[in-house]
């Protein structure tokens, strides 16, 4: 019942915006309006109270109609869940609802509506998890992120992504080593030399211990030669936390992903070290590599879209065609630009062979940190 | 501020007050949620009505948290749990129409000092902000848990009890200093902990309507038999009397909202603790004290403009909706930070008058709220309680989509409830429960920090302040009995 109501909203509201404004903007549709759209949807305010009555009596009319015809056999023929395996308002969630809108759109002729759902806990692992215990029929897709490579190695969970089809890539976030404004070293050679001569006394914080980014500095002390103590990783609950801790100078350095720094960055309150990618950034073209500072080590969060095993290949095609349309498109680009977002798109075959490298190379880093279960 | 004065913006800016008066005042409906399914429509108005909108959601439905909590002592939000202590109390005797008229006015003028304070003062709150690290965060958690002792309503021991369960169950999941899972068993559920809503919503929520099954005879009259009466005169009088409260805690509120490691909940506490420390009537409270529902309501709205100190000056989240703000602001094309208030100085001053205004429209809309929730309770108290658990229910499930967090709900239900008929008071117990984990956490990363040593917690002048203050107030009842011992002795 639940599922044909949202179901017929989505038909609906649709076509009733399409009766009275012309820039089809029904408020579901509107999620996510990039501010190109926005100056023209501006002028659709006035309708804006009309358009919500006729959506609320649109939605009691299909509440009470109940059932609509099922499109047999093309897919999608009823609502697409989406899970976000974190939270609210984060990085992850921005994108999984401009994506779900995204995909809403590319499948348009049917109008299933495809619905975030935030399950929440356990680092990520209760939502990957439920992502990969799903029905195999393309109805639950998952938007994994990087976490699914390190935390069955910390017997956080079982779960690999062995466990699911992947889809499709759709960002990597680099890590960096970031410091103050003021601080005297000046390139990551400068730092690691620090580090070298004064073991265990620099600190360094950016998420909690064994997460992501702790994980990142070990691997690249690691390449560059030195103990994973080297350095006393400071445990903290994130990005913004840890960047209070190095503005009020209580650390020494933060490693964290880019995208979460880049106002600081952009203000010169905080400068970068290095970036751990394989080429430099088109956001920041300033900041080094770790590679071409002679220490080969890249560590990105990444993210893309899977669903359960043994879901048909031929859903699994459709949806990575349709999902590679959006990576070219103009909206899904200035989204990912204006959250500084860095997009890096493998299609499936690509991006599965990814997943297993990081695994190899998560699992050394991991052993070596001395997270291993 | 003109341009403010639109329909297109005073609409949704109305209606998502009264958005916030309901997400409020229902328990496991939190603002944080509100905001989250507001952004993407925002996007669809002008920024200053979806500014507008999401300022409006979340200061409204910190003050309708108080709502349920004095009717029903079911608080609607975890930054409305004081307001179980006297807030309720009053309305037992009586006079909850009057303490919901003092709710009303002091979040409105505890909002409107935090909005002064971060009108004025945000960049050098913001410096003060960053002096924080964790040997004070540790000072500061403890100062709080003491305050278990003041919320004990007079089971010292008792209270301390809760006070201990309460940390005991906050040591649950993975250790964010430790890496590892403490009593998890296996459950990928309880890696994150317990859930404060679904606790919150099981001790106070569940355990009311198990309390009112078993004094059955109540059932069928109804929840609130004298009605809300709204007395604003003598809400005005006592404000006057009492301003300096106001004050103190707005100040106090507006401060903890702005440090990036505590909130609006921990900021209620706080004015709570104080005020009884500070007031000539520290005794009566628990026992429904007038500065005991002034305080935490007036801290925590100052707390939720305290939170935009940092997000305004640093860009960087002083809480869960400012961090989905500062989302939303970059797709305005509104970078937060250093240079917003040089290069957005416009953009800077509408969030303000936004802010400001909220504070004058949360006074009609709290009203109606009031109003609206007291015809509810004029229902039989049968019905009342049936949907108190539908809510609980639902509550619960809807935080992280989780089945899990129910029978969590559940539990704490049956633990709140016997609890209480051992006459264990419960506000230690969510002290416990949210303050554990940043005593434990800063104290465990402050000995990583200073390589084991105790120095920094002592030394550092923050520090200094704190625990001067702690052994102040923990040997002040102490010396004075003794004082007025020996004055007593002088005189015979």
């Amino acid at each position: 019942m639940l599922i044909r109501f949202v179901g017929n909203r989505g038909d609906l509201s649709c076509c009733a915006s399409q009766r009275r404004a012309p820039e089809r903007g029904s408020v579901t549709r509107s999620i996510f309006e990039t501010s190109t759209n926005r100056i023209g949807l501006q002028q659709a305010n006035s309708n804006l109270m009309r358009q919500f009555l006729s959506l609320c009596i649109v939605i009691s009319v299909a509440a009470w109609s109940g059932c609509s015809p099922q499109n047999g056999g093309a897919y999608p023929s009823k609502t697409v869940t989406v899970i976000c395996p974190w939270a609210p308002g984060g990085g992850t969630d921005r994108l999984s609802r401009i994506f779900a809108d995204l995909l809403r759109d590319q499948y348009g002729s049917q109008g299933s509506p495809f619905v975030v759902q935030n399950r929440t806990g356990g680092s990520g692992a209760v939502g990957h998890s439920a992502g990969a215990l799903a029905a195999p029929d393309g109805y639950t897709i998952t938007m994994i992120t990087s976490e699914l490579n390190t935390m069955h190695w910390m017997g956080i969970t079982d779960l690999t992504c062995r466990d699911f089809q992947p889809v499709i890539q759709i960002n990597a976030d680099a890590g960096a080593i970031m410091v103050g404004k003021d601080s005297p070293l000046k390139t990551i050679n400068d730092y690691l030399d620090y580090v070298r001569k004064n073991p265990g006394k620099t600190t360094l914080t950016g998420t909690a211990t064994g997460g992501a980014w702790d994980l990142a500095r070990a691997g690249m002390l690691l390449a560059a030669g030195l103990p994973v103590d080297a350095v006393r990783w400071i445990p903290s609950k994130g990005a913004a936390p840890s960047i209070v801790e190095l503005l009020g100078g209580h650390v020494d350095a933060i490693c964290c992903s880019v995208p979460e720094v880049a106002p600081q960055l952009e203000s010169g309150e905080l400068r970068a070290l290095a970036v751990m990618a394989d080429e430099r950034l088109a956001e920041f073209p300033d900041i080094p590599t770790c590679k071409e500072s002679g220490i080969n080590w890249s560590a990105v969060g990444w993210r893309g879209l899977a669903v359960p095993k043994n879901t048909p290949p031929e859903i699994v095609k459709s949806l990575e065609e349709k999902a590679l349309a959006i990576a070219e498109s103009e909206r899904f680009k200035q989204f990912m630009k204006k959250n500084g977002f860095a997009i890096a798109i493998r299609k499936t075959a690509e991006f599965t062979t990814f997943l297993d490298e990081q695994d190899e190379q998560w699992k050394t880093v991991v052993e070596a940190a001395g997270y291993a279960k | 501020m003109a341009d403010l004065f639109q329909l297109q913006i005073l609409i949704p800016w109305f209606l998502c007050m009264l958005l916030g008066i309901f997400v409020g005042a229902t328990p496991g409906l939190t603002a944080t949620m509100a905001v989250a399914l507001i952004v993407p429509i925002s996007f669809y108005m002008p920024p200053n009505a979806g500014l507008a909108m999401i300022i409006g959601v979340s200061f409204t439905a910190i003050f309708a948290g108080d709502i349920p909590a004095t009717y029903l002592r079911i608080p609607g939000t975890p930054a409305s749990a004081a307001a179980t202590l006297d807030g309720h109390e009053m309305s037992k005797q009586g006079k909850g129409g009057l303490a919901l008229t003092l709710d009303i006015y002091c979040s409105s003028l505890g909002g409107l000092i935090g909005v002064g304070l971060l009108m004025i003062l945000a960049p050098q709150l913001a410096a003060f902000a960053l002096r924080f690290s964790h040997f004070e965060y540790f000072w500061l958690a403890l100062l709080g848990l003491c305050m278990s002792a003041v919320v004990s309503q007079g089971a010292l021991v008792r209270g301390l009890l809760a006070a201990a369960l309460g940390i005991l169950f906050s040591t649950i999941g993975l250790g964010v200093v430790s890496g590892t899972q403490r009593f998890t068993f296996g459950q990928i559920d309880l890696m994150d902990g317990l859930g404060l809503i679904p606790v919150m919503i099981g001790l106070f929520g569940l355990s009311e309507v198990l309390r009112n099954v078993v004094q059955r005879k109540n059932l069928s009259q109804a929840a609130l038999p004298s009605g809300a009466t709204l007395s604003h005169k003598i809400a005005w009088i006592e404000i006057w009397r009492k301003k300096w409260t106001v004050i103190k805690s707005s100040v106090v509120g507006t401060v903890i909202g702005a440090l990036p490691g505590a909130g609006a909940d921990i900021a209620a506490w706080g004015a709570y603790g104080l005020a009884q420390k500070t007031s000539s009537e520290g005794r009566s409270f628990g026992k429904g004290a007038i500065e005991g529902v002034i305080a935490p309501t007036s801290a925590n709205n100052a707390a939720v403009a305290g939170a935009w100190i940092p997000a305004l000056v640093f860009g960087i989240p002083g809480d869960a909706v400012t961090a989905i703000v500062l989302g939303a602001l970059i797709m305005y094309d509104i970078k937060p930070g250093p240079s917003l208030f040089q290069e957005n100085r416009a953009q800077v001053n509408s969030i303000f008058q936004i802010a400001l205004l909220t504070q004058l429209f949360l006074i009609p809309c709290g009203l109606l709220g009031i109003k609206a929730f007291g015809l509810i309770l004029r229902l039989r108290r049968g019905v009342i309680m049936t949907g108190v658990t539908i809510f609980s229910v639902v509550g619960a499930y809807t935080i992280r989509n989780s089945m899990f967090d129910v029978y969590v709900m559940f539990a704490f239900g049956l633990i709140g409830f016997y609890l209480e008929t051992q006459k264990v008071p419960l506000a230690p117990l969510i002290l416990g429960l949210i303050l554990g984990p940043v005593l434990e956490e800063n104290f465990r990363t402050g000995l990583i920090k200073s390589e084991g040593s105790f120095s920094p917690f002592m030394t550092r002048p923050i520090c200094l302040v704190l625990w001067i203050t702690l052994v102040i107030a923990l040997a002040s009842p102490v010396l004075y009995s003794f004082w007025r011992k020996r004055v007593s002795h002088g005189s015979t």
